[in-house]
């Protein structure tokens, strides 16, 4: 009988992949035939050369140049290959645990850097807010009176009955407390040293 | 079907909805007060970090050990049952819940973060919330009640040629939970129905992802833009009026986007969009600035508004807005 011998460590990507806090514990990773069905409804694939098929295989065949491919980032996280897979396989999520470990390895920091207002704002309100940087943009795209919006958001709320949307300030230093406690602060300061 | 809740439902504030259409929450309070649904907004519930987590800026443990705070709220208010406005809350606080109550060791580490915190009185302990019997979309809750929604309408919305957006976060991430369909969604056409608009039900692109994609509209516009633009083309080829939405993020890819798109492909596409709570309440009898909060949309509802002949104090908020500038002046 014909046996196929496995290396020892030759599925060390998957196995880490599915180690990962954000691996639900029935993820058909190793149930893909490889069928293309996520690449031909992926809208990363139809727009850049990001290929979802292709990236599970690399990771089932322990290939880890996957984690320093460019185009995980291409990824819009919309869930329709997980949707449509035959197999219980999840592109997104996997996708999501691979920019992880390009963050974790330094490289991935340089993609979310521009992001870390964001988590600024959330330990100073307990609510994220767009980067400045890509406010900015937006104003300019979608026009002044966005602007006004933002500058006059507490009083429309206020004219439709809803108070303040920021947490009272007890509530903002128990969420700071827990992000601090979780690791996010350090992470988030760590982020922030990348910043060129 | 998966049993859905009328009473002791925190309505879980989203960070998009608070300063992008807060009309969705007024909306929906304005619903749930006429088809009696027992609810609660708490001020101390935070964001689900789900633009976040999504930006890949926050880690899986810093989102579980939120929502863990969170769900405490939630159940010390006696209103156990959490109900959002917005997809991706739904996605994320679904897939905590599983991660508290499945990963013993996850569990542990978010209790010993709450215990670090000195918020022993919030530790989770298993199936403190069941993703499945106490986490829903709004539009769920709408749907268990869709009979006396039908009762309430007063105003006829039937001569719009209406079509609909169904959140991927809702629809596609936790499929299994999912009512009315996952590859031919339609949730938000029975909602219309229930308020007598006959939607165009199945067109070509009806569950593609708006095209936000979270960092792609930041970091990739063109490519984003350029999935939302297609979406735009095969809704005007089916001569759409009106767009339901039932998740912020894709309302504002689509109505803060629109115009943008319209001036770089020269064309015109001219569809309104609503989220689902603002057109019910329409539907309703609300009134479309106290309620809808119309005034914080890029593409005017206004026009709509006026082929309606509804005794609605109109506002024209371009010449509204000119006026005020040479007032300034
Ligand atoms: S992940 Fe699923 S859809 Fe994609 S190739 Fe594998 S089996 Fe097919
Ligand atoms: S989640 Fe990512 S991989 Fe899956 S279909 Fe959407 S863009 Fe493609």
């Amino acid at each position: 009988m014909k046996t196929i011998k496995l290396q020892n460590n030759s599925l060390k990507l998957v196995k880490d992949v599915l180690k990962d806090l954000k691996a639900s514990p029935d993820l058909g990773i190793y149930k893909c035939v490889q069928c293309g069905m996520c690449t031909s409804v992926c809208p990363g694939a139809s727009q850049t050369e990001y290929d979802p098929r292709d990236m599970i295989r690399r990771v089932l065949e322990d290939d880890e140049t996957v984690i320093d491919d460019e185009n995980i980032w291409n990824c819009f996280s919309c869930y329709t290959c997980n949707s449509i897979c035959p197999s219980g396989n999840n592109a997104s999520e996997i996708n999501q645990i691979l920019r992880q470990m390009s963050i974790d390895k330094g490289e991935g920091i340089q993609k979310i850097v521009s992001f870390s207002a964001y988590g600024d704002s959330f330990m100073e309100l307990g609510v994220g807010s767009i980067p400045n940087t890509f406010f900015d943009v937006m104003v300019k795209d979608v026009g002044p009176e966005y602007m006004n919006l933002k500058l006059n958001i507490e009083d429309i709320r206020a004219d439709l009955g809803l108070g303040s949307y920021i947490l009272p300030e007890e509530a903002i230093n128990e969420v700071e407390s827990i992000l601090d406690n979780s690791g996010f602060k350090n992470r988030l300061e760590r982020i922030k040293r990348c910043k060129k | 079907m998966k049993f859905i809740p009328d009473k002791d439902i925190l309505l879980f504030k989203s960070c998009l909805v608070n300063v992008e259409y807060p009309g969705i929450e007024s909306s929906t309070s304005y619903i749930f007060d006429r088809i009696d649904v027992e609810y609660y907004v708490d001020e101390r519930q935070s964001c689900c970090t789900g633009l976040g987590h999504y930006y890949d800026l926050f880690d899986q443990l810093s989102t579980t050990a939120l929502a863990a705070r969170n769900f405490q709220i939630a159940a010390e208010t006696g209103h156990k049952n959490i109900a959002v406005m917005c997809a991706t809350c739904y996605a994320i606080l679904k897939k905590s819940a599983n991660i508290l109550n499945q990963n013993e060791e996850a569990r542990n580490k978010v209790n010993k973060i709450l215990d670090d915190s000195n918020l022993e009185k919030m530790e989770y302990n298993t199936y403190d919330m069941d993703p499945v019997k106490n986490i829903f979309h709004v539009a769920e809750i709408f749907f268990n009640k869709r009979d006396k929604i039908s009762s309430l309408v007063k105003v006829d919305l039937s001569g719009f040629r209406v079509a609909t957006h169904h959140a991927c976060h809702y629809c596609k991430v936790h499929y299994n939970d999912t009512i009315e369909g996952v590859r031919d969604p339609n949730l938000i056409d029975s909602l219309a129905a229930a308020v007598g608009v006959e939607t165009i039900g199945w067109y070509d692109h009806k569950r593609v992802t708006c095209g936000a994609g979270f960092r792609q509209r930041f970091t990739n516009k063109e490519v984003s833009l350029a999935v939302t633009a297609e979406k735009l083309h095969v809704l005007k080829e089916n001569e759409v009026e009106i767009l339901l939405h039932m998740c912020p993020n894709c309302q504002m890819q689509f109505d803060r986007y629109q115009p943008y798109i319209e001036n770089k492909l020269e064309t015109e596409f001219n569809i309104f969009h609503l989220n689902i709570s603002q057109f019910i309440a329409l539907a309703l009898g609300a009134d479309p600035y106290k309620v809808l909060g119309i005034q914080t949309h890029t593409v005017p509802i206004e026009p709509l508004l006026k082929r309606l002949k509804l005794p609605f104090n109109i506002v024209d908020q371009k010449e509204n807005a000119k006026a005020e500038k040479s007032l300034k002046n």
